[in-house]
């Protein structure tokens, strides 16, 4: 946009914006299109944003009915006597007296936290004192609990006001920048071995770095629990002083789960080095040692970055990991969760999911609009296949003495699930069973995850690659705007679009909550932006003439949709459908505030028979859950082989 | 108008296309004759590719019209136009056959099964693709996507067949036994062709007609041996071929003959057929393959228009030698046919050239 001047920019809108208008189909499609995604994404996350900016006060309403012959005076000595009877009231605000013809109403306003029966009771208790002053005037007396809604940044004084709620943000912070950390590091000696080191030990670092992957977002609190939890089968075995709860146990859980995303990142960085510039490097002298700290680490550093960001965003949102492991330790996702489910403390909710926004939007903003479409490596032609240089050893023990612990702790993470899973109670009765896959609650909770995920991936896909194909190929007024509230969210973290919609869909006309359709939706179009980028990258390979070639033989656009685009982007619409399954299967963090009974889903039913210590039903319904996730994966890559071998 | 050979197709009037601030077409008017092959040529970005997409509806003018039949299509879509296109990258659609390719049009314009069958077949015949009709088009080399496309563009009987740089992907060689195989074609079934290239060599080679344009603006509209031998300016000139300016001045007329004055002395030339009178400059233009040249040692009395020079680069290319000559301050450059050792001159020999009295010029 840079390169227009403002007048082009205006110039260009009004063009498109008769273009646009010409085409009946396409403006309702769009306009669909636009609906939905204000309805189900825009909405709800203006709902959060509104949300912590107001503050509620409980209130009581008095209202008398009064029995007056002739002095309308004595109204207003009712009203007064009322005022002065509750003076000594607790808690109180304000207290606001209108008087009408016959009654005397009083509204009382209590601070935000006050607890409303409590204040009911004490003006019941302080009225009845003033008896004897009223029982002549008044016929009957009514008392109405309510509650005021005032727009003002309470909520966020009262936010940095009490440790209580900033401690949560101080740990999340210090968390991610931890984890970020940690998984930086660890997924440079994955990737750089995986890449450089013995022949022998790159295979199974590179399967070792993905394999966290096809994990339910929290099986390695999972499995650190079973391991080093309060009745976990080392703290036992050992007799440790200590247990796994709290800061350690999170961190080594996110460092877990999240190594996939830094290592398949730096990964791609680090591949694309070309291997000309080490062999210059030392051909001018250069040890070892050199090339690593002057040529390979500068280089690699667009990449890091990049994986840096993302790992410190999604560590910040991060629901499953602190909610199952986090012991008495408070963090943004998991402490928002807990002011809504025991303290209906909304407005508190909302203020703790805005400081979850900020940080993935910053990012989500510089990555689409700055980073996106820049290529980092600097270096033209193609890489020569040259002989593979021998890894000094001053580099390989140290990266070895790090990528070798964590690879044993992932491997042993999952094995002790799938052992747990099968044994009666670890190291109790060491028995052979198969009862944890056969409870009732655990089965019923896989179908409706079916369900769900069935469901989700059905609508996401779809309505994600229609709107690759107008965004890519029609002429729409503010199409980059479109674009961007699509991929929201995708960017905002689950737990506020978890909390968005318990807002905005629990009035009507639009009362969801409670439903099934609630989660469905949410989760199609949390995933979104799987099918539309994925349409769009398929679209953007697909030269236009093939396109215009059928409108030419004389098809109509919608022929031209269904008869040439339709098949040629399949592929899009079908990855986005297992990508979107999968994803499904394991979500927490949105779902989690909208289930309802009779809806309990696979993910979260593990979450709460962990918390009640059925720990082999726990591994048992993970074991399940990662065969669907291998089958889903199995599939993607059989038709990205498909899809490469044939028709491109 | 009637129809009937000689008689007018396709009649654009005026057309002017904008991109922003940039005028990609600027009033650009002609018309193209039923059965011919006529070529938009030009260097890139010269609009050429612009004004083939306003004739099949991609693009839409901002000013003029055009007339396709006695019809104004200006505001129609591609779909409701009877013009067909082969794209520069065919645009084969991936996922169909090549059969199913050729019937799509039919298939759209709902025709039955047995006739799109056969006019396949017939299709396929004619682009000498029999039998590979169930292949799909990755299984196909550049030249036979090239067929399919062309049999695919004339299923529908269109009253122009549109090539955009239809030669472009293909290798030399393949270049051109295509192209001769398309003029072949449009001879035999009485086409009319619009064919966009920016190789000047196949414009000359293929067309009827050439439009030469440039910088969104038609240079000159001809047949291959005006373009060549008349070029209406220096741009033309360069564009197609070989070309040498010699910039003078008319001292005198004597008959139809007049005189000149260029750097290297003087010359004496027809007069041309626009109109011109002592004091003009003009340009010459004498195409390298015109020039004579001699020895500077032999004697040539009675010749006139004879200038000297030293041979500067001598360039053996096979069927010609490509000579660069020094003449004073210019450098001019003269080809010949047939190089036989004795012809040959050597580099730094001096030389005599020869300049023919009917000489193409245009004021300067």
């Amino acid at each position: 946009m840079s390169i227009f001047s403002r007048h082009h920019f205006f110039q260009n809108l009004v063009s498109d914006t008769q273009h646009f208008l010409r085409s009946p189909g396409l403006v309702a499609v769009t306009s669909v299109a636009w609906i939905l995604l204000l309805l189900f994404i825009v909405f709800p996350i203006g709902a959060v944003l509104l949300k912590s900016f107001t503050v509620n006060f409980p209130t009581v309403t008095i209202i008398s009915q009064n029995n007056l012959s002739s002095e309308t005076e004595s109204e207003k000595r009712v009203t007064q006597t009322i005022l002065t009877a509750l003076k000594p009231l607790e808690g109180v605000e304000e207290i606001r007296p209108t008087t009408t013809e016959k009654s005397s109403v009083v509204v009382i306003r209590f601070r935000t936290v006050w607890d409303d029966i409590r204040g009911l009771n004490d003006a019941k208790r302080a009225l009845k004192k003033a008896d004897e002053n009223l029982s002549p005037y008044v016929e009957k007396m009514d008392f109405k609990l309510g509650q005021e809604t005032i727009k003002s940044f309470a909520t966020y004084i009262s936010f940095f006001s009490k440790k209580y709620y900033y401690e949560a943000l101080r740990n999340s912070i210090v968390l991610a920048i931890t984890t970020t950390v940690l998984v930086v590091c660890i997924a440079f000696c994955f990737a750089y071995l995986g890449l450089k080191g013995p022949r022998i030990i790159r295979g199974p670092l590179r399967l070792l770095g993905l394999l966290p992957l096809i994990a339910p977002p929290f099986l390695f609190a999972l499995s650190l629990i079973v391991m080093g939890g309060r009745q976990g089968i080392l703290t036992k075995a050992f007799m440790l002083p200590f247990h796994i709860y709290g800061w350690p146990g999170v961190i080594i859980a996110q460092v877990i789960t999240f190594l996939p995303l830094g290592y398949l990142m730096i990964e791609n960085v680090l591949r694309s080095l070309n291997p000309n510039l080490d062999d210059a490097a030392s051909d001018m002298g250069a040890s070892e040692i050199d090339i690593f700290f002057k040529i390979t680490i500068p280089l690699a550093i667009p990449g890091i970055l990049k994986a840096a960001l993302l790992v410190f965003i999604i560590s910040i949102a991060d629901f499953g990991n602190p909610m199952l492991i986090g012991g008495g330790v408070s963090f943004l996702a998991t402490k928002a969760y807990f002011l809504w489910i025991s303290e209906s403390n909304l407005e508190m909710s909302a203020v703790f999911c805005v400081f979850m926004v900020i940080p993935s939007m910053i990012i989500f903003i510089v990555h689409e609009y700055i980073i996106k479409g820049k290529k980092y490596t600097t270096i033209g032609g193609k890489p020569q296949q040259t002989e593979k240089r021998k890894i000094s050893l001053k580099i390989f023990s140290p990266m070895m003495a790090i990528t070798t612990p964590v690879s044993l702790m992932i491997v042993f993470c999952f094995g002790i699930i799938f052992v747990g899973a099968f044994t009666k109670i670890l190291m109790i009765d060491n028995s052979f069973t198969l009862e944890h896959f056969e409870s009732p609650n655990g089965i019923r909770s896989l179908m409706n995850s079916l369900r769900f995920a069935f469901s989700s991936a059905l609508i996401a896909p779809i309505f994600g690659v229609t709107l690759s194909y107008i965004l890519v190929r029609r002429r729409i007024p503010f199409k980059r705007v479109l674009e961007f509230v699509a991929l929201l969210g995708f960017a905002v973290p689950g737990t506020v679009m978890g909390i968005g919609y318990i807002i905005f869909f629990n009035s009507p006309p639009l009362k969801l909550t409670g439903t099934f359709a609630i989660m469905v939706i949410n989760e199609a179009f949390r995933n979104l932006s799987v099918g539309l980028e994925a349409g769009m990258s398929k679209l953007h390979q697909i030269d236009i003439a093939i396109e215009e070639a059928a409108i030419d033989m004389g098809a109509s656009s919608f022929k031209v949709f269904t008869r040439i685009v339709l098949p040629l982007i399949s592929s899009a619409l079908v990855a986005g459908f297992l990508y979107t399954f999968m994803v499904g299967m394991i979500a927490v963090s949105a779902v989690i505030f909208l289930i309802s009974p009779g809806n309990h889903l696979a993910s979260l039913y593990i979450l709460s028979v962990a918390e009640e210590g059925f720990l082999g039903m726990a591994c048992a319904i993970s074991v399940m859950l990662i065969i669907v996730v291998l089958a889903c994966l199995g599939t993607l890559k059989l038709l990205a082989q498909y899809t490469k071998s044939a028709i491109f | 108008m009637a129809n009937g050979n000689g008689s007018i197709i396709l009649e654009l009037k005026n057309i002017t296309k904008r991109f922003g601030d940039l005028i990609a077409v600027n009033d650009i008017s002609f018309s193209v004759e039923k059965g011919k092959l006529v070529t938009f040529v030009g260097p890139s970005g010269c609009g050429k590719t612009t004004l083939l997409r306003m004739v099949s509806g991609f693009a839409e003018p901002d000013d003029g019209e055009i007339i396709l039949d006695g019809q104004n299509v200006t505001k129609k879509s591609p779909n409701a136009r009877d013009t067909a296109m082969v794209f520069q990258n065919y645009a084969l659609f991936p996922h169909m056959t090549v059969a199913k390719n050729i019937g799509f049009g039919m298939k759209i314009r709902k025709k039955s099964r047995d006739e799109i069958n056969k006019e396949v077949k017939r299709l396929l015949a004619l682009v000498k693709m029999e039998g590979l009709g169930e292949r799909r088009p990755h299984e196909l080399s550049g030249g036979q996507q090239q067929r399919v496309a062309l049999a695919r563009a004339l299923s529908l009987n269109p009253k122009i067949l549109l090539l955009d740089e239809p030669l472009s992907n293909l290798d030399a060689n393949l270049r051109i036994n295509m192209r001769e195989e398309i003029r072949r074609l449009q001879r035999r079934l009485g086409l009319t062709i619009i064919f966009v290239t920016h190789d000047q060599e196949e414009a000359m080679s293929i067309s009827d007609l050439l439009v030469v344009m440039d910088q969104g603006v038609v240079k000159q509209v001809g047949s291959p041996t005006e373009v060549y031998k008349k070029p209406s300016d220096e741009f033309v000139a360069n564009f197609v071929g070989h070309i040498n300016f010699f910039p003078g001045e008319v001292i005198a007329f004597s008959g139809d003959e007049m005189d000149l004055k260029i750097a290297q002395g003087n010359l004496k030339v027809k007069r041309p057929s626009s109109p011109v009178s002592i004091g003009n400059r003009v340009k010459l233009v004498v195409r390298p393959e015109s020039i004579d040249l001699v020895d500077a040692r032999n004697e040539l009395a009675g010749i006139e228009n004879v200038i000297e020079g030293h041979i500067e680069v001598a360039m053996y290319i096979g069927s010609i030698i490509r000579y660069t000559i020094r003449a004073g301050d210019q450098t001019i450059c003269v080809d010949k046919a047939d190089p036989q050792h004795s012809d040959i001159f050597q580099e730094g020999s001096r030389v005599k050239l020869t300049l023919k009295k009917e000489i193409h010029m245009f004021k300067a």
